[in-house]
């Protein structure tokens, strides 16, 4: 099936999915906000005298980190899940699987768009530069591939290991901690050379690079960035499309 | 058009489905696996050309969903040839996917798109949609409000205009109503007549008298009898 195909299939479940979720609620963007604003909250009263005072624009930095991987663990929770909550229709047609997670990641592209609303009230409160977020789309297209990657992974996984959503609960917990999202990593050398493996950090950082600092990022972690969002790609379509066969068989 | 050769099908008896991670690896190592298996499809031949009408009898259990599940593309087989020209439509369990909070423009788009529909097409085909479902009053209408048959007649009427060469019908050669079931005879009568090919799973035998110019006997996973409906149908009376 085509590629226009699966990206409308994509859409549609998509969208039935956010009219269900916020039926009946008015407030349905701001439930979406509220999470990671009162997460940015706690993590602003209780680091700002400690992490904080080293780091220029602290509150746009923190938040800018927590957005970013509010993104990334969305879709990745969600995805996990999502063979098994859909068997009804798996068990019974042949539409391209992928489209699932696909929906996955457009429903949670659409409410981070209202985060980066919120983002923009923080830049301009604090008197930053626009500018970078011309440059922020190709920044999160990279992203969303990444996440896209690593969410076919895990729910075509998720079939075989049916524990593998509190494994990951828990990953991402490490991971959370593992990225320099509330603190900056400068100094801290184990540090620095575990975040060389994680994904995350070269996002993040290049992220607040352009778009709090309004500096290009080095030319190697875009590099390394890019690696590591067509590596997932790669890895996750082809693990996806071995397994998917025997969804059906095994949910 | 589908030529099937030795079409076998093995599932794993016993392959605990619900696994953590941990024990599936220590299952693994510990060669804890288990390696029963059954066959439920042996070794299944038949061919169905253009404008063939095929129905499939057979006893509870012996392989009948397996094999539209195979065909559809739903489930892998083992060994054996499959060959499949044209767009294959599984009407497997009618309303599937229907979201019930959700009103009947939306779900019918849903359905459609599942069913390979693209949005253009369905939005060209709506109207034909609903007045063939005769739910044109209830386009708007939230599913829950809906009674099983309205669900099922929307459902059998996307499916069939879904543009399929070939329909796999599931139990469900005729549903709704005792109009709406002339209807969709009528229709698919006329499709067939277009070319499309249709496989019938039933257990309504009557109706695969009627409608079928081919039947296949499906027995302990081997196609047992096959030909024409009146001396199939005989033999499987005895």
């Amino acid at each position: 099936m085509s590629l226009r195909h699966n990206f409308e299939l994509s859409y549609i479940l998509a969208k039935i999915g956010f009219v269900l979720r916020n039926e009946g609620t008015w407030l349905g963007i701001f439930w979406y906000l509220l999470a990671p604003f009162l997460t940015f909250l706690l993590l602003f009263a209780i680091f700002f005298d400690r992490l904080g005072h080293q780091i220029p624009n602290y509150a746009v930095y923190l938040f800018l980190g927590i957005i970013l991987f509010n993104f990334f663990q969305k879709i990745t929770g969600e995805s996990i899940a999502i063979i098994r909550s859909n068997s009804g229709i798996i068990k019974s047609m042949n539409f391209s699987r992928e489209s699932l997670v696909g929906a996955v990641v457009l429903k949670t592209l659409f409410s981070h768009f209202f985060e980066v609303l919120l983002l923009c009230l923080f830049l301009i409160y604090f008197k930053i530069s626009l500018i970078g977020l011309i440059f922020y789309p190709l920044i999160l297209l990279f992203f969303l591939i990444f996440s896209f990657g690593i969410s076919l992974v895990l729910s075509s996984l998720s079939i075989y290991f049916v524990d593998l959503g509190n494994v990951w609960e828990f990953a991402s917990k490490l991971i959370w901690f593992g990225t320099p999202v509330f603190y900056s990593i400068g100094g801290q050398t184990t540090l620095i050379y575990l975040n060389l493996f994680n994904p995350m950090y070269y996002f993040i950082t290049i992220t607040r690079e352009v778009l709090i600092y309004n500096t290009l990022p080095e030319l190697w972690m875009m590099g390394v960035a890019l690696f590591y969002s067509l590596f997932y790609l790669l890895i996750g379509l082809f693990m996806f499309n071995k397994l998917k066969i025997k969804f059906a068989e095994l949910i | 058009m589908i030529i099937s050769e030795n079409l076998n099908k093995t599932f794993k008896v016993g392959f605990k489905k619900n696994q953590g991670a941990l024990a599936r690896i220590l299952n693994l190592f510990m060669g804890k696996e288990s390696k029963k298996t059954l066959e439920v499809l042996k070794s299944v031949s038949f061919e169905l050309k253009k404008g063939d009408v095929l129905g499939i009898i057979g006893c509870n259990g012996c392989g009948k969903s397996t094999l539209l599940r195979i065909l559809a593309g739903i489930y892998s087989f083992d060994k054996g040839n499959l060959k499949i020209n044209g767009k294959i439509v599984p009407i497997i369990g009618l309303g599937v996917g229907m979201e019930s909070r959700l009103k009947m423009r939306d779900n019918v788009f849903v359905i459609g798109l599942l069913l390979g529909m693209s949005f253009k097409e369905i939005k060209r085909k709506f109207t034909s949609i609903v007045e063939f479902a005769g739910l044109r009053d209830f386009i708007e209408t939230p599913l829950y409000q809906f009674s099983d048959g309205m669900r099922q007649r929307l459902a059998f009427s996307i499916a069939i205009h879904s543009n399929p060469d070939i329909l796999l019908l599931d139990e469900v050669f005729a549903v709704g109503d005792k109009d709406f079931r002339e209807k969709s005879i009528k229709k698919i009568n006329e499709l067939v007549k277009n070319g499309v090919s249709v496989i019938l799973v039933s257990h309504d035998l009557e109706s695969i008298r009627k409608h079928c110019n081919k039947v296949i006997w499906i027995n302990n996973g081997v196609v047992f009898r096959q030909g024409k409906p009146k001396k199939v149908l005989k033999e499987y009376l005895k």
